[in-house]
């Protein structure tokens, strides 16, 4: 196991563009406003349509009646669950047998499961006027209340309202699996730790909504849908499943998308009910959630409760780990990942970069009353990676160990990899105690230890948080089924040379923000021996790019990258035998350098790819018998592991509980980089957005079963002010499995960032004994950790 | 549905006069989107807290989500459309792709908007007046790192262009 | 998230505003900045027939720095009044307070008298208005009165105005050369109304605190003085405010308070800091006011 150079089958061209921080061709069109998302998108005879939602947490339809509305049928339509009847419900594709399965009908039909379960959807000729009608009709709907299900603890007391009556508990899913000898641990151990933590459950919250564009032309029995999603082609299949329809006879497409983050990754269930309503009508339908019904009724992501027994020697060892993994799926287990994202995900990722030889894991997963759980960025990852990074450093400080020594302690040596973590993830290479070793250098440990000491006198409280993590990237079927939610997945690519010698890369990958054109365009014209000008990448089209499955879970740069230098590859040879034709030479003595194609040592006996790429289309004599320069490439990659540490420097006003985040320092190795400047980016958005879980993040719902934060008022996410200054270092470990070395990333800040700003206050407040067991870390919280007000559990 | 009473409104959107004939509850950011078909200013939250609908009023960036078309009559309207003279991005425009200063571009309308108020009242501004000037503009990619330092960049690319019309 | 239909009345002068507000007080909603109106009409929480748009009438966005007084017309932008260098020389509290209203895009928009009138207990404005003191100048068509501050915040959201009367100004007290100040809110993030704030004023008189002020935000349904604390202070040589004189002032603010929990904060977390901000406020107006007397 000690192969690490990348295998020659396994390599790409990497030249001119490969690692250099290219600016994005894809930047003008934001910049000058032309970029079209779907709420820019207008057809003619277009329709708006607004949902009535729930406004109970658990309820049975009684009535809706519609007849309140004036002009309905002529100017206000309405659609309810029972006009959908035949519509069969959304279901998740995890292929696990004791999972029970929770039916969701796009619109509901007897019962609603949350507040914002869709009741109707009201259409109108004008957003204004189908809001008036939705307010009157929403008035007009009669329920019959049901006891609510606010909690995981209330879904499991005896006597609990069950959300779905035939499954007879709200409890889905429970497994324990056994990895490694706990016994044999637990009987060895010194001491043992315990911690009962709750993750906050917090979203995606991108700053475009979600929405959809619906048009069927009935003369050409053609479906037409435009939808803010990451998976256009998955979801081209599951609403031609859904509705029905030949799947030739739709096309789905994904225009600008405004931030996505996973959340846009499941099918919506609005995206089935709007294109069902515009087959109905024979009119362009158009649907754009606002921001309150965003809060209320889009998925919501990454609450857990995951209670931990941790043996350890006295050296500060890590010798097993028992430990529950409890998720709070909502009102449905939502469809493509089921409730079990978090709790699976978390338990099988939750060793770490560490040597963790004994793990007993149980995950659970139950049924609540709130909107469902579905994918966020750092999915279940970013759970496990704040327990454990938490509990390290209790532990450390527990045993009298430097945070930073017992993490040296327990981390996998680079030499160690492949490594087969013991609940069965393949780490491939990487730089753990590297990261580490970088982070704290950058930092100045000891000089910021001197500072703290200094400062506490003074009754200031500073604090440093370390956390270090791994973060599974190249989202294949192999990585899907080490993450413990198997799912059959690969992406594809199409190079295309037109006659001309330009370039069109077509991808199933989508862009949400990530910079895709620019990255692909990257590898494309280090793969053909061009100028990055003469690529143009295409995608989120159904029409014009080949099937895949899209952007999700940090899968786009190894499979779409890789996707593209093989078909580049492919491409670059059909060239190079039609040059060789042209040029009477050997394609193996021919090279392709900015655009033209020349004998190796001979520059003067050459052809640009325009006179190549004409002759390979319309020249007879020298055409091949394919005479399109093209080639469509698959790749299922195998599991790919980024990792890095993330370093936060804080101080706790320990009068008003008011963390404020001086600094942060974060390293990332996600192994061969395509473009650095969008790799820094990336890290450091991730990490804003765990700097949110960890400071001011949470869904908040009553006892009642009442969301509680349905207002950008109450739902705070981070602004400028919020976050200190973020430096990036990289390090580059290339995968020895996968094409190029490259490994995906862009998960890593938000996995590692909650923990790293939990232990940075823990460690400010270690003079008051301060252990964290939730988030987020608003100042109540903090003075309650510090045992000035209350309890800690208040 | 009763249909009510519409007005006719002129807005100078851009140095542009548009007549448009609107319900007087319509929001300047909607009649901007689409009764003028200018779909660049976003919204992403319209209740005044996301800062994506931010356009120059007279000069002033405001909230176009809370404001009604009707009020605006008379007033100078600037928005992101406005910016790039026949295609060349302006002095702001520039310094956010060098510096990488959005990523799915949802708030970047707005966020160019507020820098240019910003820059305006403050040509010179440091790091932490750059930080307290846009913290009613949220953007969700970024973490705002490269869009502090694109803004550091429009000021000194600013200031150079100042510095230069006074030499000549 | 679009407001239901209303008709907009774009006044042109103070009288025509009243005639419209007199005529259906009930149904119609005054608009000036509208920063905390409109978003409550796109949430449909706030649905007037009528929408009385304050915002053309000529003069009405006066800023009158007179003798001992402040004088801001009901359509004065906080922008302007946060940037006006006679409003700092002035009433320096003010000018600092406005830093943390909304976010500038907000105040360009939002007025000060509007954010008084809307009176949430947790916004700046209203404590910032309650601890100078001074008056609203309330117009019906009836005719013209005065509101004291401090008879002016009923409840949340409240104020003595009547729905047919127009608030067309607020004067402040400006304080005199011997006083010191300090403003302190914590938010969850800045700009964002206050979990729990304090605003405080205080004026030396040979070496004594002749007039202490001191105002909570964010601990009650209004913004609340605090006289045992204020008490506490009158008559108390500048040199001997003390730590214990101060964490006894902390201690009769929180006791003065009764805040409830949010999702914010609790009322314990709320009565704890209260009495942290209130003795930070002392502190600080106390070496403001030294540092000028």
């Amino acid at each position: 196991m000690s192969e690490t150079i990348i295998e020659s089958h396994l390599a790409i061209r990497k030249d001119k563009w490969i690692g250099k921080p290219t600016k994005r061709v894809e930047d003008p069109r934001y910049l000058t406003g032309t970029a079209r998302y779907v709420a820019d998108l207008e057809l003619p005879r277009m329709l708006h349509a607004v949902y009535v939602r729930s406004p109970h947490p658990h309820a049975r339809i009684l009535s809706v009646d519609t007849s309140v509305l004036p002009g309905l049928g002529k100017s206000v339509w309405v659609f309810t669950g029972q006009d959908l009847r035949d519509v069969p419900p959304l279901i998740d594709h995890v292929a696990l047998d004791n999972l029970l399965r929770t039916p969701q009908n796009v619109i509901a039909i007897d019962k609603v499961r949350f507040v914002g379960d869709a009741v109707a959807v009201v259409v109108a000729g004008d957003r204004y006027a189908a809001e008036d009608a939705a307010e009157q009709l929403s008035a007009a709907v009669e329920y019959e209340v049901l006891p609510p299900v606010p909690s995981v603890e209330a879904a499991n007391a005896p006597g609990a309202a069950l959300l779905f009556d035939d499954l007879g508990t709200n409890e889905i899913y429970r497994q324990t699996e056994k990895h490694g000898d706990t016994e044999k641990a637990f009987a060895a151990a010194d001491r043992v730790f315990t911690t009962r933590f709750h993750h906050n459950r917090y979203g995606a919250a991108p700053m475009e909504t979600r929405g959809v564009l619906a048009n069927y032309e009935r003369s050409e029995q053609q479906l037409t849908v435009w939808s803010s999603t990451q998976m256009p082609h998955f979801l081209r299949s599951v609403i031609a499943g859904q509705l029905g329809l030949p799947e030739h006879r739709v096309r789905v497409i994904a225009p600008e998308v405004g931030g996505g983050f996973g959340q846009k990754m499941c099918t919506s269930p609005e995206e089935i009910a709007i294109p069902f309503i515009a087959l109905q009508l024979g009119r362009p339908v158009k649907w754009i959630e606002d921001r309150h019904e965003h809060l209320l009724a889009a998925t919501q992501a990454k609450e857990e409760f995951i209670n931990l027994e941790v043996a350890v020697s006295n050296e500060g060892k890590l010798l097993g780990v028992r430990g529950e993994f409890i998720g709070d799926g909502g009102g449905y287990s939502f469809n493509t990942e089921s409730a079990l994202i978090e709790p699976a995900l978390a338990a099988k990722s939750f060793p770490g970069p560490y040597r963790i030889e004994a793990f007993d894991e149980e995950v659970a997963a139950s049924l609540t009353n709130k909107s469902p759980v579905a994918a966020y960025r750092g999915v279940g990852w970013t759970a496990a990676n704040t327990v454990r990074e938490i509990m390290i450093d209790e532990i450390a400080r527990e045993l009298g160990i430097d945070p930073v020594e017992i993490r040296r302690r327990n981390m996998l040596r680079s030499d160690e990899l492949p490594y087969r973590s013991v609940t069965g993830q393949l780490y491939d290479s990487g730089s753990y105690l590297e990261s580490l070793e970088l982070a704290m250098k950058t930092v100045d440990y000891d000089a910021f230890r001197t500072m703290q000491e200094r400062l506490r006198e003074q009754g200031r409280y500073l604090g440093l948080g370390i956390s270090s993590y791994v973060e599974q990237t190249a989202w294949g079927s192999d990585s899907s089924a080490q993450a413990g939610t198997p799912l059959p997945s690969h992406d594809n690519s199409t190079v295309t040379v037109d006659p001309s010698g330009t370039v069109t890369v077509a991808v199933s990958t989508s862009c949400h923000g990530q910079g895709h054109e620019t990255s692909y365009a990257q590898i494309a014209a280090d793969g053909l021996g061009v100028d990055m000008a003469d690529v143009k990448v295409v995608f989120g089209d159904t029409l014009t790019s080949p099937y895949g499955l899209g952007t999700y879970a940090s899968r786009s740069a190894v499979i779409g990258g890789a996707t593209v230098a093989r078909a580049s590859a492919d491409v670059r040879e059909q060239i190079l035998k039609v040059a060789a034709n042209m040029l009477e030479a050997n394609p193996d003595d021919l090279v392709i350098e900015d655009g033209t194609i020349s004998v190796a040592g001979t520059p003067s006996v050459s052809k640009t790819l325009a006179e190549v790429a004409y002759a390979a289309y319309w020249d007879s004599e020298v055409r091949s018998d394919e005479p399109m320069l093209t080639s469509t490439r698959f790749y299922d990659p195998p599991a790919t592991y980024a990792n890095g540490c993330v370093v936060v420097l804080a101080e706790v006003d320990a009068d008003t509980g008011v963390v404020t985040l001086d600094r942060i320092v974060a390293i990332e190795d996600c192994g061969t980089v395509i473009n650095p400047m969008i790799v820094e980016a990336q890290v450091q958005g991730a990490i804003v957005q765990g700097i949110g879980g960890a400071l001011f993040e949470q869904f908040v719902y009553g006892d009642d079963g009442q969301p509680l934060t349905t207002t950008y008022m109450d739902y705070l996410i981070p602004t400028s002010t919020d976050v200190p200054p973020i430096e990036v270092l990289s390090l580059e470990s290339p995968s020895p499995f996968s094409i190029g070395g490259i490994k995906g990333m862009g998960e890593g800040g938000q996995i590692a960032a909650p923990a790293a700003v939990a232990n940075a206050v823990a460690d400010a407040l270690a003079p008051f004994g301060a252990r964290v067991r939730k988030l987020p870390l608003a100042p109540d919280y903090v003075l309650r950790l510090m045992g000035k007000i209350g309890s800690p559990n208040g | 549905m009763a249909t009510n009473p519409k007005q006719v409104v002129t807005l100078t959107v851009n140095g542009e006069a548009h007549e448009v004939l609107i319900e007087g509850r319509r929001t300047l950011a909607d009649v901007l989107r689409e009764n003028v078909g200018l779909t660049g200013t976003k919204l992403g939250c319209e209740h005044g807290v996301c800062g994506a609908c931010t356009v120059l009023l007279d000069g002033s960036a405001v909230r176009s989500c809370l404001i009604f078309a009707v009020q605006a009559e008379g007033a100078e309207i600037a928005t992101v459309e406005g910016l790039a003279e026949d295609g060349k991005l302006d002095h702001v425009q520039q310094a956010f792709t060098d510096n990488h200063g959005l990523q799915c571009g949802f708030c970047t309308a707005g966020m160019l908007m507020s820098v240019h108020a910003l820059l305006a009242e403050n040509p010179d501004p440091t790091e932490d007046e750059i930080r307290v000037g846009l913290n009613g503009n949220l953007c969700r990619c970024t973490g705002y790192q490269n869009i502090v330092k694109s803004t550091a960049a429009a000021a000194a690319a600013g200031k150079a262009a100042r510095s230069s019309a006074q030499a000549s | 998230m679009k407001p239901p239909p209303f008709t907009h009345h774009a006044c042109r002068s103070v009288e025509e505003a009243l005639g419209l507000l007199d005529a259906d007080p009930d149904g119609s909603k005054v608009i000036s900045g509208g920063q905390s109106l409109v978003p409550m009409m796109n949430l449909r929480l706030a649905s007037p027939a009528h929408l009385v748009d304050l915002n053309p009438i000529p003069g009405l966005n006066g800023i009158d720095v007179g003798r001992g007084t402040l004088t801001l017309g009901a359509t004065a932008r906080q922008h302007a009044v946060e940037r006006s260098a006679d409003v700092t020389a002035a009433a320096p509290l003010l000018t600092a307070a406005l830093a943390h209203v909304g976010h500038p895009q907000i105040r360009n928009r939002g007025t000060v008298v509007g954010s008084i009138c809307h009176a949430d207990p947790a916004a700046e404005m209203p404590a910032v208005f309650l601890t100078l003191g001074g008056e609203v100048t309330a117009q019906s068509a009836a005719g013209t009165r005065s509101i004291a501050a401090e008879d002016f915040f009923d409840s949340y959201l409240t104020t003595a105005l009547e729905p047919n009367e127009i608030a067309t100004a607020v004067t402040f007290n400006t304080p005199n050369g011997s006083s010191g100040w300090h403003f302190e809110e914590v938010t969850r993030r800045h700009g964002d109304f206050a979990i729990i704030g304090v605003v405080a004023l205080l004026t030396l008189a040979d070496g004594r605190i002749s007039d202490a002020r001191l105002t909570i935000f964010g601990g009650a349904a209004t913004p609340v003085r605090l006289p045992a604390v204020e008490q506490l202070l009158v008559g108390v040589a500048a040199g001997d405010v003390d730590a214990d004189l101060l964490a006894q002032a902390a201690r009769e603010a929180s006791a003065a308070l009764r805040p409830g929990d949010d999702i914010h904060a609790s009322g314990d977390y709320r009565r704890h800091v209260a009495g942290v901000l209130t003795a930070r406020g002392i502190r600080t107006s106390l070496e403001r006011a030294s540092a000028r007397a």
